[in-house]
């Protein structure tokens, strides 16, 4: 009765709890210090890179959004061009609003280059009178050079050629008051004086602080925007307000925070394509706490089993188990999270400059660790342990106590046609889902279906392991004598031990194959592509390399003069921008379609011919259009791309793979008139016949080298280029995919250790019997290759499997790319021979521990 | 084979600082080429720890092993090894068969490792298990003998190499009585057709019958040899 009343009071219900869990987790885990390392750093590991993942994105992100703010100041509200700048005329029409205390700022806001250093900068041209309103200049101090600061001072910032720098920015560059610089925006060349030093506030921060401020004035003379403002920033103190301005077609009132939303809807497939590569080391580490709180539960079953003859309620021996995988998901995700900082920086830099090639100009810094990341990472790690443990958690509750006390019995796979149909169940599912279209722009059916092949994988695995062994018994036992059999008949006899740790590395080693097939198939792809769309002879570039693309131009006079010269037979002016077209950003190219139409070979969807769809283009006024752009809109031929003011029909959809955004291309003379835009990015150079490449190279860097800062580049390098940023912007998806492989192996390392702690007996007995300790680690170091193969072999398969959907279906509805397949043999192989050597490697650790049995204890535990 | 121990000490390390637990103490034990020793005493006497010495899988403390000539407590591991795998066959209380393995292949082991040639090992190997009665039993996997049988199994397993020395720890323990008599008659058998020298550990004053002297563990301590009258 004591006892009852006792056992009744919380407290003691408390105790007894914790005292069984001190019994069947927390002292086996104190006394297994290498397992219980190995498992929390598997989590670590995964959780790790899931949080280093997201701080890179987000610090990428907000290093554009911190410079979207800081330049957009105080307005509530923009007035903005669809496809461009508006007419300042614009202005006009919001004086009415000025009375009922509405404020607005011209501003121009524009890329330029910064010479000779091609340093890419933005130019922010506003009122300097009226924009203290609007931008916070308070803590921007004007530093004029002189001690009594004279109005003179201050009236020297609005001379015709002042610009104003932020003082750090001026420093690293050795300029001061009164220092000429150089500027290259939009193709107009000029010299202005620095006449004001900005402390690094405010605006003076945008950009990571490369910009450089000056008087609208100024900015609209000196670089061909006379009555042009890139937006106008408004302060409208009553949303009321909002109704009563009426803007002509194509702009458009809106919050200066959509320009971000739009940025981040730009990114987001991106992101989660990152995001889901990391998840795989995440997936990776589950398997590795459910292997586990397995392990746990089969070597404590016979305490188990006592506990519940003693009468332990079942739900608190789950509890206890459960309790494990909360124990070792806390402790990795908090490890996670801190090695996660760590390698964010290190991914940033990575991430940062595929952004900064492919999408917007963003200089992300620091990675900040905020509450928000932290918390994912904590909840993923042990949300994802606790529900990895919830099965082997409920299995040992439930088991009869007699069974649990005898040995064995746990060990082998229970229904394994069940697990056969399943997995049959999970393929077909698989591929059904991946039929389905994406929701908003992501992929999720194809998610899902990679997630449905990884399960059906995983419930192969048994069976496969299984197989291997047998496949390969009669060759180790040949090789290998007695110690090939055994290593052969162990693997299945500890099978659903076995069969999880090679699920993890076959679930690693697939992903590797079908990201290698993917990588390696694009790349293909873009090579193939490239070559057959770089067919002209020479490029004349205002920049060196690509990724100042968008920044660096030529006034149209350099196209002209280049024309005239007698080895030259076409040239092609290409100017590209970014329009926002259906509340998203596009890019809109063009070039001269004749010229391309002759000399050219612009991949085609449809129709075959390239020249056709140009010259259609030319007679109709219309457009062709890229793959992605066609996907992304649901386009085809015949149908309109509206643009203000202009109604584009598409007369071809050609293969591109230079943005996922969407490219619209027109002839150049619909371009100049639908933009107002005359300046080149780049002119495609075709050489008349016979004329030598490195002849005309030179004689066009000394012509126009120094006269227009022009840089020649051959096809050549242009594809290599190309190769370049395509290698840069897939490296982190390598290392990602190369965590996963390392989680793997911990795996394996984690379950063979395991195991020859439950087998310390039978292998001590072995010894007895006169097995040596050599022959104890070749059968040891033979088991861990054995998963190895039948890891990489089922690996292999899944990879194709999922290489298949990441190609066909994730990439195509994510970025809307059509990528034929090729095989990256080498790759393949030295990835799947990486992770073989690596398993059989992973038995050489539980190999030392076998040599440190002492025989004499083993057996007098019996 | 000859077994000799000479003032052997055996103590085992406790897992904490507490002082060592001593087992064996002192002990100076003969036991000729041929004999049938049995080793007899309350549970925790040092009767395995004796028979663990003898049989090379645990080193004394103190004092030296000799078998035949070779001085076994000196031997480095590999020596050890080759030498249990030679010349010593071990029959536990639990049959201890390896579980993955079939009968003829757990039979096979001894030979296996020595890597004797494949029809040799198939003759030797039916040899014994006729010799045990377990021929029809050849293919079968541990867990579907009885443990009589797995017991005859095991004994094959310890003979099959021909071993000079027999070492048996409790091998009617987990056998009933009828049992138990058919694996002593077994032992009695081997012993009388091969001549290997048998040290057998147990508490049953059956089992003891079957030797040809009793040498009793008290203590730590070995009380001298009384001779069994049959």
């Amino acid at each position: 009765m004591a006892d009852r009343d006792a056992a009744s009071r919380p407290f003691s219900i408390f105790n007894f709890q914790f005292s069984i869990l001190k019994a069947l987790v927390l002292r086996p885990l104190f006394r297994e210090k290498t397992r219980t390392a190995l498992t929390i750093l598997g989590i670590a590991v995964g959780v790790a890179v899931v949080v280093a993942i997201q701080l890179a994105n987000q610090s990428a992100l907000r290093a554009f959004r911190e410079s979207v703010d800081a330049v957009a100041g105080r307005a509530n509200y923009q007035i903005v061009g669809d496809v461009g700048n508006i007419d300042e005329r614009v202005l006009l029409a919001l004086r009415p609003l000025w009375k009922e205390g509405a404020r607005f700022a011209p501003v121009i806001d524009v890329e330029g280059m910064l010479e000779p250093q091609g340093q890419p900068v933005r130019i922010l041209a506003v009122d300097l009178l009226s924009d203290l309103h609007f931008r916070d200049y308070r803590y921007a101090r004007i530093e004029t050079g002189a001690k009594d600061q004279a109005l003179g001072d201050y009236l020297a910032l609005f001379r015709p050629d002042a610009a104003i720098l932020p003082a750090p920015f001026a420093r690293e560059r050795g300029l001061g008051i009164g220092s000429p610089i150089l500027l290259n925006v939009l193709g107009h060349r000029r010299t202005l004086i620095v006449r004001g030093l900005l402390q690094a506030e405010g605006p003076a921060t945008a950009f990571n602080g490369n910009i450089i401020v000056c008087d609208i004035a100024t900015a609209q003379r000196s670089f061909g925007l006379a009555g042009q403002l890139s937006r106008i920033d408004l302060m409208l103190p009553d949303e009321k307000l909002v109704s009563r301005i009426t803007l002509p077609e194509g702009i458009r009132l809106e919050r200066p925070s959509r320009r971000n939303e739009r940025v981040e809807k730009m990114l987001r497939a991106f992101r989660v394509n990152l995001f889901a590569l990391a998840g795989v080391a995440l997936l990776v580490g589950m398997f590795l706490v459910y292997n586990t709180v397995l392990i746990s539960i089969l070597r404590r079953r016979k305490d188990v089993g006592v506990l519940k003859t003693v009468g332990t309620a079942p739900r608190q021996i789950f509890a206890a188990f459960l309790a494990e995988g909360l124990v070792f998901g806390l402790a990795g995700s908090i490890l996670g999270v801190a090695l996660g900082y760590v390698l964010a920086s290190a991914i940033l830099r990575a991430v940062g400059r595929t952004i900064n090639t492919l999408y917007v100009t963003s200089a992300p810094q620091a990675v900040e660790l905020t509450p928000g990341v932290l918390l994912l990472g904590v909840l993923v790690g042990t949300v994802l342990s606790l529900l990895s443990s919830l099965q082997p958690a409920l299995e040992a509750s439930r088991v009869r106590p007699s069974a649990m006390i005898r040995a064995g019995l746990q060990q082998r796979v229970a229904h394994p046609r069940m697990l056969l149909l399943l997995a049959a169940a999970c393929f077909v599912a698989g591929a059904l889902v991946s039929r389905l279209p994406p929701v908003g722009g992501i992929a999720v059916a194809g998610y899902v279906a990679v997630l449905l092949v990884v399960a059906g994988f995983s419930l192969l695995a048994p069976a496969i392991v299984q197989a291997t062994s047998r496949l390969f018994a009669p060759l180790l036992e040949r090789t290998f004598g007695i110690v090939g059999k055994l290593a052969a008949v162990s693997l299945p006899a500890s099978l659903r031990r076995t069969s999880i740790a090679s699920a993890a590395l076959s679930l690693a080693t697939g992903m590797m194959v079908a990201v290698a097939l993917m990588v390696g198939s694009f790349r293909e792809t873009v090579r193939i592509w490239v070559d057959q769309t770089v067919s002209s002879d020479l490029w004349l570039r205002p920049a060196k390399g690509l990724s100042n693309a968008g920044v660096a131009l030529f006034p149209p006079q350099v196209a002209d003069e280049l024309e005239r010269l007698p080895f030259i037979r076409d040239v092609d002016r290409v100017r590209g921008r970014d329009v926002v077209y259906r509340d998203t950003i596009i890019s809109v190219g063009s070039g001269e379609f004749d010229v391309a139409a002759a000399r050219g070979d612009l991949p085609m969807i449809a129709p075959r011919s390239a020249s056709k769809a140009l010259l259609d283009a030319v007679r109709q006024q219309g457009v062709v259009v890229s793959e992605s752009f066609a996907i992304r809109f649901n386009m085809k031929i015949g149908d309109a791309v509206e643009l203000p003011g202009a109604r584009l029909p598409i007369t071809g959809i050609y293969r591109d793979y230079s943005n996922d955004r969407g490219v619209v291309v027109m002839d150049r003379p619909l371009y100049v008139r639908t933009f107002n835009d005359t300046a080149v990015n780049t002119i495609v150079v075709y050489l008349k016949d016979g004329v030598d490449k490195d002849t005309a190279r030179k004689t066009l860097e000394r012509t126009f080298g120094p006269k227009h800062r022009a840089f020649v580049v051959t096809n050549g390098e242009i594809k290599s280029e190309v190769m370049r940023i395509f290698d840069q912007t897939f490296m982190i998806t390598y290392a990602l995919l190369g965590v996963a492989i390392v989680v793997a192996v911990l795996g394996i390392v984690n379950t063979l250790s395991a195991l020859i702690l439950e087998r310390t007996r039978e292998l001590a007995l072995l010894r007895v019997g006169g097995l040596s300790a050599g022959e104890l680690r070749t059968m040891l170091v033979l088991e861990s290759t054995l998963l190895g193969i039948a890891s990489t072999v089922a690996g292999l398969v899944m990879g194709y499997a999922l290489s298949w959907i990441l190609i066909y279906v994730i990439n195509k509805q994510s970025f809307g790319w059509t990528i034929d397949f090729y095989t990256p043999t080498a790759l393949i192989a030295a990835s799947l021979g990486v992770t073989l050597l690596a398993s059989t490697l992973a038995g050489l650790a539980p190999a030392r521990l076998a040599r440190r049995i002492n025989i004499a204890a083993a057996l007098k535990s019996e | 084979m000859q077994i000799s121990l000479r003032d052997v000490s055996h103590d085992y390390a406790a897992s904490d600082e507490s002082a060592p637990v001593h087992v064996l103490d002192d002990v100076s034990l003969e036991i000729a080429s041929g004999d049938f020793a049995v080793l007899m005493g309350a549970s925790g006497s040092g009767k395995s720890t004796l028979l663990n010495l003898i049989g090379a899988v645990d080193r004394p403390t103190r004092g030296q092993v000799f078998l035949g000539e070779v001085e076994t407590s000196a031997l480095d591991e590999s020596k050890l090894t080759s030498l249990r795998r030679t010349a010593i066959g071990f029959i536990f209380q639990f049959f201890n068969l390896i579980p993955t393995l079939s009968v003829a292949e757990n039979v096979a082991f001894p030979l296996s490792l020595a890597r004797r040639p494949k029809s040799e090992i198939a003759e030797r190997v039916g040899e014994v298990l006729q010799r045990v009665g377990l021929p029809h039993r050849a293919r079968h996997y541990p867990n579907e003998l009885s443990g009589g049988e797995m017991q005859r199994a095991a004994i094959a397993r310890a003979i099959v190499h021909r071993p000079p020395l027999l070492l048996a720890d409790e091998p009617t323990g987990n056998l009933d009585s009828k049992n138990g008599a058919l694996i002593l008659e077994l032992l009695r058998e081997v012993h009388q057709s091969l001549r290997p020298t048998i040290v057998m550990a147990t508490h049953s004053d059956v089992a003891a019958g079957f030797g040809d002297y009793v040498v009793r563990v008290e203590d730590g301590r070995v009380q001298p040899k009384l001779k069994i009258e049959n």
